[in-house]
């Protein structure tokens, strides 16, 4: 069995008008972009218009891509932001990322993080992680969502992000702290409930 | 020996192991002696550990065929050139 053309083959075709080799490469990545897209949007139109914005602005730029980044890089940076464009014309006045709320000390902060990740993965607490996502400004929303849903590494998000990498992880254990709190609100929330329903 | 400011501060580039020898072990220890920062790792632990669990979303498989279908229509207005008025 032949070997898949790598990356920087596709492009270098792709380049020259071989429109295969582009549809390569968008099958290798469609799925990557779709679901960053989703998480950052939380709306399948939404993912889907940032889908094809990202593969129409890579088909009309991809002549002057120079592989200073890799390919995968490049097209992270398109769809984040194409997201983060959706994200700002969506965005309710919200607080600046200047704003150090995230230094109030959560509720009941130690009551949720025993026990195994699979036993505190309900239904609702990933919709309550969904919001928590949601509530954060896009600026920090981008990065916790590339470094601590996508895995990236902080060099990787800067580089899609055209951040440095100080400024990333700066606004990565901001974000995390704003994240960390909402759950803690939510766990102690479910808490509660449980209590009250218990002494009926 | 650190103050808990100080840990705080720290305590995401601790998680992610993006600290000094000598800043991890100092962190550590305080962590260690510190219900209160320890409650802050430990539940900033958690959160990540949440995040990394979370599934891809799936792409419809309808939302291949638009993407190959746009791409096809700029193809095409590409190759065709500016339309003539």
């Amino acid at each position: 069995m032949a070997t898949p053309a790598s990356d920087e083959e596709l492009v270098q075709r792709a380049q020259q008008d071989d429109d295969r080799a582009f549809g390569n490469l968008v099958e290798r990545y469609e799925t990557k972009v779709y679901s960053l897209a989703m998480k950052m949007l939380r709306n399948p139109e939404d993912a889907e218009d940032v889908l094809q914005d990202t593969f129409l602005r890579a088909y009309r730029g991809i002549k002057s891509f120079q592989g200073n980044s890799t390919f995968s890089t490049w097209i992270y940076r398109i769809t984040a932001n194409s997201a983060l464009m959706r994200l700002r014309k969506k965005q309710l006045p919200t607080v600046s990322i200047d704003d150090a709320d995230e230094r109030e000390t959560p509720i009941n902060i130690a009551d949720w993080s025993p026990g195994p990740v699979e036993q505190l993965l309900t239904k609702e607490t990933q919709k309550a992680m969904d919001e928590a996502i949601e509530a954060l400004p896009p600026e920090f929303k981008q990065v916790f969502i590339l470094r601590d849903v996508e895995e990236l590494s902080n060099a990787e998000v800067a580089e899609i992000l055209d951040l440095s990498v100080a400024a990333v992880k700066s606004r990565l254990h901001r974000a995390r702290l704003k994240v960390r709190n909402r759950l803690a609100l939510y766990f102690s929330d479910a808490k509660s409930s449980r209590a009250m329903g218990a002494n009926q | 020996m650190m103050t808990c400011k100080e840990v705080l501060e720290s305590l995401s580039s601790y998680l992610d192991e993006d600290v000094k020898q000598e800043v991890a072990v100092e962190m550590h220890k305080h962590i260690g002696m510190c219900s209160d920062c320890r409650a802050e790792f430990d539940t900033l632990t958690m959160t990540i550990k949440l995040y990394r669990h979370t599934e891809n979303h799936e792409m419809p498989a309808a939302c291949h065929d638009r993407l190959v279908k746009v791409l096809e229509l700029e193809r095409f207005k590409t190759k065709r050139g500016p339309a003539k008025t």
